[in-house]
């Protein structure tokens, strides 16, 4: 399976740290200095990641120059569908205008997205089921926290991103190392709204946790050391097998290491804990914040179009988040179309 | 400037406090705003000034004034 192009879309709505409510200029200035997020793009109430996702899917097919009746599956990852039901992608088949034959699947696994989606249409292409895949990946993670927690707020922005991925016997595999820990899930979770804990006018009680993280269980939460500690210690690790595993040289055999751009202090650490080339690990988390599973098909459309439009790259690829889950992905691409990141 | 003193800067640089704040009560459940981030951020700046790479342990260690010299004597940084 090949990639073919990529792309990314965010909402024209840019908020600097220091345009949040619960920061101060000098909070903003630390914030910007160590997070480092400086900005991120927010989308309005009334557009979704859906919304974000199908302009970037637009955009794609058509620099790609794809009849929509050629897509074979459509994969949407993101944790804030349009509905809980029906199934988003099944929303965005419509939309899109793609054909019935179309294979339809949500993938709500949170920054490692892209990664399962790339897994799933890899399989199916390899199969032999199906020829073309169009991956969207975008949320619109900002409203799903609690607008005054300022422990989560200031970390995500919105976007949508696509990728388009095409059998192609030549290519490269695409060898993926998935991990999970659901014994970590509370780390980051929205207590209520499932069916576990139905939405109740409970769900809406505030409370005050201190250091300026007020939030009511139907809001998501990140429970920070739980989060930081994960982060710190399992994607290194992963990163470590997988470049042991295909003996690469992390020096000579890697292009680029795209991280999932969860924080500067997180993505700093696995750098230098993995003593990984600086100038190979491309950052956009300044511009963007954290985009969720987006991340790593963000890096791409905005730092590393040039370099992927035209020359064979050999990209290996951290992600981690939601479940507990994570993994490291090797992709060895030929020249791929890269579209500029839309703002709409 | 001393270990001690280069702890004790980077200590009140993170935490925006006077160096009269660091005592044994200057803890993780004691100070506001001592969150992961700030966590983070003060075990990068050890790391940096002492030119030292903590194991992930040892930065989740790092709950409290106290603590961060135990853990640095762990790495041979005398105080």
């Amino acid at each position: 399976m090949a990639l073919r192009g990529v792309t990314g879309t965010v909402p024209n709505h840019p908020v600097k740290t220091a345009e949040l409510p619960y920061f101060t200029q000098s909070e903003a200035d630390t914030f910007d200095a160590t997070v480092g997020i400086k900005n991120r793009y927010i989308a309005p109430p009334d557009v979704c990641a859906s919304d974000l996702c199908v302009d970037a899917g637009e955009r794609l097919l058509s620099g790609l120059g794809w009849e929509k009746e050629s897509v074979d599956v459509l994969l949407f990852a993101s944790v804030t569908g349009d509905y809980k039901t029906p199934p988003t992608s099944a929303i965005i088949q419509d939309r899109m205008g793609l054909p019935s034959t179309t294979f339809v699947l949500d993938v709500p696994m949170g920054c490692c997205g892209c990664m399962y989606c790339i897994n799933i249409a890899g399989n199916m292409l390899s199969a032999g089921t199906a020829k073309r895949a169009l991956v969207l990946v975008g949320d619109t993670a900002m409203r799903m926290g609690n607008p005054n927690d300022k422990s989560r707020g200031p970390l995500f922005g919105d976007s949508g991103t696509a990728l388009a991925l095409e059998y192609d016997p030549s290519a490269s595999d695409i060898i993926i190392e998935f991990n999970t820990m659901g014994s970590g899930a509370s780390a980051l979770m929205t207590p209520h709204g499932g069916y576990r804990h139905p939405i109740t006018k409970d769900s809406f009680i505030e409370e005050d946790f201190g250091n300026g993280i007020i939030r009511a269980p139907k809001d998501a939460l990140i429970n920070g050391m739980d989060v930081f500690s994960f982060a710190i210690t399992k994607p290194p690790i992963s990163v470590k097998k997988m470049l042991d595993e295909q003996g690469l040289d992390k020096d000579k055999d890697v292009d680029f290491f795209l991280v999932h751009q969860a924080n500067k202090l997180i993505v700093d650490r696995l750098v230098k804990k993995l003593k990984l080339p600086v100038e190979k690990v491309p950052y956009n988390l300044q511009e963007f914040g954290n985009l969720g599973g987006a991340s790593i098909l963000m890096l791409m459309a905005s730092e590393l179009g040039e370099e992927l439009s035209s020359r064979p790259l050999t990209m290996l690829c951290s992600s981690f988040g939601l479940g507990l889950t994570w993994g490291t992905m090797l992709l060895r691409t030929k020249p791929i179309r890269v579209i500029p990141v839309s703002k709409i | 400037m001393t270990n001690l003193e280069k702890l004790n800067k980077i200590f009140c640089e993170v935490f925006s406090v006077e160096e009269a704040a660091l005592n044994s009560e200057f803890n993780k459940d004691n100070v506001e705003g001592w969150d992961s981030v700030h966590q983070l951020s003060l075990t990068t700046s050890v790391e940096d000034e002492f030119d030292i790479m903590l194991d992930a342990v040892d930065i989740l260690e790092f709950t409290s004034y106290d603590n961060a010299k135990q853990v640095l004597a762990k790495y041979e940084i005398e105080l």
